[in-house]
C-alpha cells in the first residue's frame, strides 16, 4: 500500500492531534498513524500547564507566574525552547512563552467546545480540582463537568460525596474525610463533608461495576432519574449543597446528564479526578480524535511506524506496518509525537535510552547523552518520591524550531520536528505540566512544520 | 540426543502432564504479553464489556495477563476466553500492541487439545463440518437447488450471470470464502461480475476448501493443519500470483497463513484488488456510464477482520469506490468500526452475547437514516441483516461487493 501527504504525524496523543489539527486547519493535507490509544487517553482528563516549580512545595497560582519562573530557572525546558527563536529579543522571552501558551490554551478551549470534553478554566489562573482521594491538585484546564466554581468559595456550602456499590475505584468515606481535614486544616470552606454509597446495576448485579459501565449506563436515556432518586434523601438528610461523584457521568452526555441531575437535585453535581484509564481521558482523546478530524485530517489507527528514508537531511518516506500490511508513506515533513515510555517513543533497557523510530539522540535532564543510561539506575528508591524521577526527564533536545538535534546541536533532519512527552528536560509527575506542554509544543512544531512546508512547496 | 529429539522427548513427556511448549509464533505472543502495563485501555474499548459487562467477560487485559500463564488457569477461564468476538480492539487500542487476539487462539488451542468437556457444545457440528466437507457450513445436497437458489438471487438484485471459471493458467485464484460458497452466494456471484468486467484472469478453485479461520477460533488445531496444508497445495499447484477474495474473515486469515506457511502467493480483498490493481481512474470510468440507478443513502459497516486485523487503509478504499459510483450519498455511522458480535465464533454457542454486542451498531445505523447499510464482509452483513430485521427496522443491508457489482454497467 502507498499513501502520500504533506504532513505525516507520527502518535496520536494531545501533542500529535493538537499538532495534526493545527496543519489540517491551515489547509496542509495531513495525515496521523498511531499503533494504538495514548498516554492522553488514559490520563485523568486534566490539562495541566505549570502546578510546581520542580522541589517546590507550594504550587503557582498561575500558569502565567509558573512560565516566568520555569523561564528563569530551566533554560532548556520544553517551555523554554519558544524564547530561543531568532526573532525573540532577551527582554521579551518571558511574553513569548506566556503568549503562545495563552493561544494554546485558547485555541483548546475553543475547539473542544461542542465536543464530548468541553473545558473549563482560563489562562489567568491555576484551578484547585478534587480527586478521588479527597486531595486537591493545580490545573489549568478541566473538563466541564468536573468543577464547581462555588464549592471552595461559599461559607456555607455542604459537600457530599456519593460512590457506587461495587466499584472499588473510589471510595466515598476515605475522600471524605481527607478532603474535610484538607480544608480543616487551611481553614477554607467547605466545613461540612458527608459521604454516601448508591446502588446503579448496569448489568443487574452490583458488585464488579467498572466506571466505565456506570458512565456508559448513565449515558442511556432516563438513567439519571434512578441516580437522583437515591441520591436525593442523601441531599437531603445532609443538607448538601453539592455532590462529588467519581467520573462516570458519561461517555458522551456527562454535560447533559450534570445539568439534568443538578435540576432534579438541586444541588451543584461534579465529578472527581480519577486513576488512569479514566473516563474523561477517554473523552479527551475522542475529542481531540473529532476534532482533528472535522479540519479535515486523515487518521490510519492500528499503523506503526517501522523504518523510513532519509536523504540528504530529508524524511522523505516512512514505512508503517500492521499485523498484516506495509504501508509506504510519502511525506515533506513528520512530527514526531510519539510519547515517552508508555506510548512507546522512548525505549530503555540495558543497552541505554533509545528514541525508537529514528535512532535520534537522547538526553538526561542534565542534557548530557543518555544514550548510555542504563533506567534502572536512573531512577529514585520510592516509586511516588516527591523529586520524581530522573528518568522521566530523559528525552529528545530540539532547535529553535522544534527539531530533534544531533550530537554537535545541529538538527538531525531539516523537516522532522517533535512534540509531546518525548521531549527532555521536564518530569510531568512532579511539574503537573504533562498536557499542557503536549499541546504547547504540538501547536508549536505544527507552526514551524507548517512554514518549512510552505517554503519547499 | 540432538536438541529436535531433545524437544520431542520433552514434548511427550510435558503431554502427559497436559502441557504443550510454545510454538515459535506462540511465544512471540506471550512475550507480547510481558509489556502489558495493566492500564486497563482495552477493558475501557472492548465491545463485548460494552455489550454484556465485566461480570459476564472480564475483558481483554484479564485474559492476556491472567490467563497466558499456566494450564489451571487456561481450564478455569473457559466461560470467559469462548466470549471474545476476535474483533482485535484491544490490540488497536494497546499502548503496547498486545497481541491478545492471538492470546486467545492460544489458550482455546490448550483447552481443546486437553480439556474437551469445558469446549462449548456449539462447536461440535461446525467441527464435524469442518472435517467431514472441508467448509464452515454445511453444503447444499442437491446442486440444482443450489443453482436455483442462486438464480433466484442474481434475479431479485438484478445481477448478470457469469459463468464460473475454473482455469489452469490464472494469474488472480478468486476464494469466495464458505459463507459466499454456501450461503450468500450472490456475494460469489458479484465477485465474478466484477472481475469479468474488467477482464481478470481469474479462476476459482475446482472445489472450494475452508481457510481454516473457523478450526483455528475452535481451537481445533489439527483440523487447521489439514485444511491450510490442503489449501496451500491447491493454490501452488494453480500457480496464481495472487489470491483475492470478498470475505473479511478470509482477507486476514488468508495473509496470515501465506505468510506464515510460506506460500509466496499473497492474498488481498476486493476492494484492496480494485483500488491497487485496477486502479480507482479505470474504476472511476466504468462508474461514469452508468445511469439507470436512483440515489441512494448508505452507511457504511467496516468489519473487523479487515481494518483491525489488516489494515485501515482498506476502510479508505471503501469510501473511495463509493464516492466514484454516481447517486450515492454515504452517511457515517457513530459505530461504523464497532464489531457486529458475529466474530469469534460467539454466536454458536452464545448468540445473547453476539446480539447484544451488535446493538450498539443497530442504534448507531438507525440514527444515520440512511436506507441501507454496505459492508465488505458476507459474515457481517448477515449478523448486521438479521438483527436489523429482528428489530424492526427498514434498513436494508448489502455486501458491498454485491453493492458495486449492480452498478457496473453491463459488459459489452
Amino acid at each position: 500500500m502507498a499513501l502520500s501527504c504533506d504532513l505525516l504525524i507520527l502518535g496520536g496523543g494531545m501533542a500529535g492531534l493538537v499538532a495534526g489539527s493545527v496543519a489540517a486547519e491551515s489547509g496542509i493535507s495531513t495525515l496521523l498513524i498511531r499503533k494504538g490509544e495514548s498516554a492522553t487517553a488514559y490520563s485523568s482528563g486534566a490539562i495541566d500547564i505549570i502546578g510546581y516549580l520542580p522541589e517546590a512545595g507550594e504550587p503557582f497560582d498561575s500558569p502565567k507566574e509558573g512560565l516566568a519562573a520555569i523561564a528563569g530557572l530551566y533554560p532548556l525546558h520544553p517551555y523554554s525552547i519558544l524564547g530561543y527563536n531568532e526573532n525573540v529579543t532577551p527582554d521579551n522571552v518571558v511574553g513569548v512563552i506566556v503568549e503562545r501558551v495563552r493561544e494554546t490554551v485558547a485555541w483548546l478551549k475553543k475547539n473542544l467546545k461542542n465536543t464530548v470534553a468541553p473545558l473549563y478554566g482560563d489562562f489567568k489562573r491555576n484551578i484547585f480540582p478534587i480527586t478521588i482521594l479527597g486531595t486537591t491538585k493545580p490545573t489549568c484546564l478541566i473538563q466541564k463537568t468536573m468543577y464547581s466554581t462555588s464549592l471552595q468559595k461559599e461559607e456555607e456550602s455542604v459537600l457530599l460525596f456519593a460512590g457506587f456499590k461495587g466499584n472499588v475505584d473510589f471510595n466515598p468515606a476515605v475522600a471524605a474525610k481527607t478532603y474535610l481535614e484538607d480544608r480543616i486544616s487551611i481553614g477554607e470552606p467547605p466545613r461540612k463533608v458527608g459521604h454516601c454509597t448508591l446502588q446503579v446495576a448496569p448489568f443487574g448485579k452490583s458488585y464488579n461495576v467498572s466506571s466505565i459501565e456506570l458512565a456508559r449506563h448513565l449515558d442511556h436515556e432516563s438513567s439519571v432519574d434512578e441516580l437522583v432518586k437515591q441520591l436525593k434523601p442523601h441531599v437531603e438528610q445532609l443538607g448538601a449543597t453539592h455532590v462529588a461523584l467519581p467520573p462516570v457521568l458519561g461517555v458522551k452526555h456527562a454535560l447533559s446528564n450534570k445539568k439534568d441531575i443538578q435540576e432534579k437535585l438541586g444541588a451543584e453535581v461534579f465529578e472527581l479526578l480519577g486513576f488512569p484509564p479514566s473516563v474523561p481521558g477517554l473523552r479527551l482523546q475522542l475529542a481531540l480524535d473529532e476534532v482533528y478530524r472535522k479540519k479535515g485530517g486523515r487518521m490510519l489507527i492500528g499503523h506503526e511506524a517501522l523504518s523510513y528514508t532519509r536523504t540528504e537531511k530529508l524524511v522523505t518516506n516512512v514505512l508503517a506496518r500492521t499485523n498484516r500490511r506495509e504501508v509506504n508513506i510519502e511525506t515533506k515533513a513528520v512530527i514526531l509525537s510519539t510519547g515517552k515510555y508508555i506510548g512507546g517513543g522512548l525505549s530503555g533497557d540495558e543497552n541505554g535510552i533509545r528514541e525508537t523510530i529514528f535512532g535520534l539522540m537522547t538526553v538526561t535532564d542534565a542534557y548530557q547523552s543518555a544514550g548510555g543510561i542504563v533506567p534502572s539506575h536512573y531512577t529514585n528508591r520510592f516509586a511516588l518520591s516527591p523529586e520524581g524521577h530522573p528518568i522521566n526527564s530523559c528525552g529528545l533536545t530540539l532547535d529553535p524550531h522544534f527539531r530533534p538535534v544531533d550530537e554537535d546541536g545541529v538538527e538531525w533532519a531539516s523537516n522532522l520536528f517533535a512534540a509531546g512527552s518525548i521531549l527532555a528536560g521536564y518530569d510531568y509527575s512532579i511539574e503537573k505540566s504533562g498536557l499542557g506542554i503536549a499541546a504547547m509544543s504540538g501547536f508549536s512544531a505544527a507552526q514551524n512544520a507548517i512554514d518549512f512546508i510552505k517554503e519547499v512547496s | 540426543m540432538d536438541e529436535n529429539e531433545a524437544f520431542e522427548y520433552a514434548k511427550h513427556t510435558l503431554r502427559e502432564e497436559k502441557v504443550t511448549p510454545f510454538s515459535p509464533h506462540e511465544l512471540e505472543v506471550v512475550k507480547s504479553v510481558e509489556s502489558c502495563i495493566n492500564c486497563g485501555l482495552c477493558i475501557n474499548n472492548c465491545p463485548v464489556v460494552a455489550a454484556v459487562g465485566v461480570d459476564r467477560f472480564s475483558g481483554p487485559r484479564s485474559i492476556a495477563v491472567e490467563l497466558s500463564r499456566s494450564p489451571p488457569e487456561f481450564w478455569s477461564t473457559a466461560d470467559t476466553v469462548y466470549l471474545c468476538t476476535g474483533c482485535g480492539t484491544c490490540q488497536e487500542v494497546c499502548p503496547k500492541n498486545v497481541n491478545i487476539p492471538d492470546v486467545v487462539i492460544m489458550v482455546r488451542t490448550r483447552i481443546f487439545e486437553y480439556r474437551q468437556d469445558l469446549v462449548p457444545k456449539g462447536f461440535n457440528i461446525v467441527r464435524e463440518v469442518l472435517t467431514e466437507h472441508r467448509l464452515a457450513f454445511e453444503p447444499w445436497e442437491d446442486k440444482e437447488e443450489k443453482n436455483e437458489s442462486r438464480d433466484m438471487r442474481l434475479e431479485r438484485l438484478g445481477l448478470p450471470f457469469v459463468e464460473d471459471r475454473v482455469i489452469d493458467d490464472a494469474e488472480v485464484l478468486f476464494y469466495p470464502g464458505c459463507q459466499a460458497e454456501e450461503r450468500a452466494q450472490e456475494v460469489r456471484e458479484a465477485a465474478k461480475v466484477i472481475l469479468d468486467y474488467f477482464d481478470v484472469n481469474y479462476t476459482l478453485l475446482d472445489e472450494m476448501s475452508c481457510c481454516g479461520l473457523p478450526a483455528r477460533l475452535i481451537g481445533d488445531y489439527e483440523t487447521d493443519q489439514k485444511l491450510t496444508s490442503s489449501l496451500k497445495k491447491k493454490v501452488q499447484e494453480l500457480g496464481v500470483k495472487m489470491i483475492v477474495t470478498t470475505c473479511a474473515g478470509c482477507t486476514s486469515s488468508l495473509s496470515d497463513i501465506t505468510q506464515r506457511d510460506e506460500w509466496g502467493v499473497p492474498a488481498f480483498h476486493i476492494l484492496e484488488f480494485l483500488v491497487e490493481q485496477i486502479g480507482l481512474e479505470r474504476f472511476g470510468s466504468a462508474m461514469k456510464q452508468v445511469s439507470e440507478f436512483s440515489d441512494v443513502h448508505v452507511s457504511v459497516h467496516d468489519p473487523c477482520h479487515l481494518i483491525r486485523h489488516t489494515s485501515r487503509q482498506i476502510s479508505d478504499y471503501a469510501l473511495e469506490i463509493l464516492r466514484l459510483i454516481p447517486g450515492v450519498k454515504v452517511s457515517v455511522s457513530e459505530a461504523y468500526d464497532s464489531c457486529c458480535g458475529g466474530g469469534g465464533m460467539v454466536s454458536y454457542h452464545s448468540p445473547d452475547v453476539s446480539n447484544a454486542v451488535v446493538k450498539e451498531n443497530l442504534e448507531a445505523i438507525r440514527k444515520t437514516h440512511a436506507e441501507r447499510l454496505v459492508t465488505p464482509c458476507p459474515l457481517c452483513t448477515a449478523q448486521i441483516e438479521s438483527n436489523l430485521f429482528k428489530s424492526g427496522s427498514s434498513v436494508e443491508v448489502d455486501d458491498l461487493t454485491v453493492f458495486i457489482a449492480q452498478r457496473l454497467p453491463k459488459k459489452v
